[in-house]
């Protein structure tokens, strides 16, 4: 506490204050000039306007997405995304195959899709010290790793993931292959609705711990600015549109 | 990493004399800064998102005790712990010792210029923990012993060749040739010290106050790693990098982003908030922030150079500015190079020290011309010329030297003076007798020989334009 107040003191000798400032008026260029009690309404209106305009988003996704680099599947049914899937590990000769515990996955029978071509599927959740570590053993080994997405973001071809109870934040990391499935209902349209809706879950207590936004392949340019993909991250990466 | 910031000149020159480094310098204009043109071409209203984010910066400036006290609660609330340092060594020794209690071996990093500042990676070093830097430019730099070359590409400068002669002597095997399989050899040295590693340690690019969220932005996949692997996860950041809300955060990262490498996001934006929940998978138990002072207070204090604090490392001013591409991010002598370098590492070193920094710059204006949140660097610079010349605050001196007062004296006394004017011009046309050719003066005797060095000068006209002006004005008269 006494390096900050200290630091506060110091900050307030370099301003010309010597007393915090007493009531600070966020100018209306920040958001934070926006009431949060707002937040709620403005966070459906823009999911409302996303469900009107979700065909006109779903192609503007599928272009983004396409151009940040990812392999995009659109396909209309639950059982065309599982095979989407097996026929995508099939094609990195997918040994073992990690997956979140999104229930979309479960609903598709992922797990039997991929067993029958004799792949194993691991499930990974919240475990024991142990469980976590075997679990960290078997992601890293893993050829692929499977998600749903908690949204999709038009504007930039992205989607996000955040860390819970069921989502391992190493499933769409530690492999060298990573297959997003995305349903239509979460799909924004740009970083703004991601970020109202963030901005809510904090007011509503549920913000969690972590949250990734990823856009593509892993990527480097820092040998002589040649752009190459699959550094510590996923090389390959799949993005599958459930109409 | 002991400041050179006193040494421009000489490194200037020699990085022009280096085939090597302006053969790798060559593709910044038409990779990243031509990147940065068209995504802002391609950005709705990006002339307004950038008037937004200077002025949410510059409010967040004005109250940062404010914002960085909301910031730490928020932190604190989500289970971090926060630690605010005034400097380099109370930062360093804040993260020894954490390392000592938690009996940590390996820490893996994810690129950060504060570290550079501080010097981190040596004092880990001393105390017995290896460091291992993940970016892979980073890694790069940290192997060969050097400061980032660029704020975002910290390895510019090095050539394939390079890359393939240090990595076969880190590693052994095979001498790669291409980026691809030097890239994959470095993938498999790093890969296994995630896994050893007991601490992670990152940057940061924004920390939300409304919130306390901290933001990452990267492209690789290594600040995933550090913030995701070790049990213990240690974020360091600059006291100016916290921003008010939430939902400012689209447009920062589009500024940011799009800025730096044109990108329209990058591969990995990375939200943390404190540590993991109890029935989380994964995640580390302990989140500690370092808030950093380091000399920022200086800036904060002349308000002729607080925008400097506004800065959001973007590197789009480097990739601007005729002089960096030129001379390179070594001549710089620091941590920090190019035009915002130029401003900062004089502010966070010494401006004694740094002298010929502020004068880096043709003061072109590009880099004001690119920065997203409108920084007017060349201002700033000519505010540190000034400020040394006049012995200011920042000078450490108390006036300027004595030959330089004489001569600004002498000066003033002859533009005042018509007769003096007419008499300097009549002496100097016949000092310059003996050096002019064909009009130019090639070689001036010091102290003003530093100027015809690499250019000529124009000679004192034979007639004086107050001359040719009444006599041009007497004839259209009697012609008109
Ligand atoms: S001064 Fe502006 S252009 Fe330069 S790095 Fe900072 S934000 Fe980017």
């Amino acid at each position: 506490m006494a390096d900050r107040q200290a630091f506060m003191a110091s900050i307030r000798r370099a301003l010309g204050r010597d007393a915090p400032g007493a009531s600070v008026q966020p100018p209306s260029e920040t958001a934070l000039s926006l009431d949060p009690a707002d937040l709620d309404a403005r966070a459906r209106a823009a999911a409302n306007d996303a469900s009107e305009r979700s065909d006109e988003l779903m192609d503007a996704l599928a272009r983004s997405a396409a151009s940040a680099g990812w392999k995009v599947a659109r396909v209309s049914t639950l059982e065309e995304a599982a095979g989407y899937i097996r026929s995508a590990a099939l094609d990195v000769e997918a040994k073992t195959v990690v997956r979140s515990a999104h229930e979309l996955l479960d609903s598709m029978g992922i797990d039997a899709a991929l067993a029958n071509v004799g792949i194993r599927a691991e499930t990974m959740t919240a475990g024991d010290e142990s469980g976590r570590e075997a679990l960290r053993e078997t992601a890293f080994h893993a050829e692929m790793g499977v998600t749903g997405a908690d949204y999709a973001i038009a504007e930039t071809g992205s989607v996000a993931l955040l860390a819970r109870a069921e989502v391992s934040r190493l499933v769409a990391l530690l492999p060298p292959a990573h297959v997003a499935v995305v349903e239509r209902a979460i799909v924004l349209p740009s970083l703004d609705e991601l970020f109202t809706l963030r901005r809510g879950a904090f007011y509503d207590g549920n913000l969690g711990s972590y949250m990734n936004i990823i856009t593509g392949p892993s990527r480097s340019a820092d040998i002589e600015q040649t752009l190459v993909t699959g550094v510590h991250g996923p090389g390959e990466v799949h993005m599958v549109l459930l109409e | 990493m002991k400041p050179k910031t006193g040494d421009f000149n000489r490194a200037a020159a020699s990085a022009l004399a280096d085939a090597d480094v302006q053969r790798n310098m060559r593709g910044l204009y038409d990779g990243f800064h031509m990147a940065r043109e068209r995504a802002a071409e391609a950005t709705p209203n990006w002339e307004d998102l950038r008037d937004r984010a200077r002025a949410v910066k510059a409010h967040t400036i004005e109250y940062l005790d404010h914002y960085l006290g909301m910031a730490a609660e928020n932190v604190e609330r989500a289970g971090g712990k926060v630690f605010f340092a005034k400097d380099a060594d109370e930062a360093s020794r804040y993260i020894l010792d954490l390392a000592a209690a938690r009996g940590v071996k390996t820490v893996i990093k994810s690129k950060s210029m504060l570290s550079e500042e501080m010097g981190l990676n040596a004092r880990l070093e001393e105390a017995g923990v290896e460091p291992v830097e993940t970016d892979l430019g980073e890694y790069l730099i940290q192997l060969r012993g050097e400061t980032p070359y660029h704020i975002v590409a910290p390895a510019l400068h090095l050539s394939k060749e390079q890359v393939a002669d240090l990595l076969q002597e880190e590693i052994g095997g095979p001498r790669y040739e291409r980026a691809e399989d030097l890239t994959a050899a470095a993938r498999e040295q790093l890969r296994g010290k995630f896994f050893e590693a007991d601490m992670g340690i990152t940057g940061a690019n924004f920390l939300v106050a409304e919130t306390g969220t901290l933001v990452l932005v990267t492209n690789e996949g290594n600040g995933r790693m550090c913030t995701s692997m070790p049990k213990v996860h240690v974020a360091i950041m600059g006291m100016e990098k916290v921003v008010p809300s939430m939902e400012d955060m689209g447009m920062f990262l589009r500024l940011l982003i799009r800025s730096a490498t044109g990108q329209r996001l990058s591969s990995y934006v990375t939200l943390v908030n404190g540590v993991r929940r109890d029935d989380d998978v994964d995640g580390p138990e302990e989140f500690h922030l370092v808030v950093v002072d380091n000399g920022r207070s200086k800036m904060l204090a002349d308000p002729a150079l607080r925008e400097a604090l506004y800065c959001l490392r973007c590197g789009a001013c480097l990739n601007a500015c005729p002089v960096y591409r030129k001379v390179g991010g070594h001549s710089y002598g620091w941590v920090y190079s190019g035009p915002i370098g130029a401003v900062v590492s004089p502010m966070l070193t010494s401006l004694p020290d740094a002298k010929d920094l502020p004068y880096a710059s043709s003061l072109c204006g590009a880099c004001r011309e690119v920065c997203p949140v409108r920084i007017d660097i060349p201002r700033m610079l000519l505010h540190m010329r000034s400020d040394l010349a006049e012995g200011g605050p920042h000078s450490g001196s108390p006036r300027a030297s004595l030959a330089e007062r004489l001569t600004m004296k002498a000066w003033r006394l002859a533009v005042a003076r018509p007769w003096m004017l007419r008499l300097a011009n009549r002496l100097a046309r016949l000092a310059q007798r003996p050096l002019v050719k064909d009009g130019r003066l090639r070689k001036l005797p010091p102290p003003l020989s530093a100027w015809t060095r690499h250019r000529t000068f124009p000679a004192v006209a034979s007639r004086p334009f107050r001359d040719r002006w009444r006599s041009e004005l007497r004839k259209s008269r009697r012609d008109g």
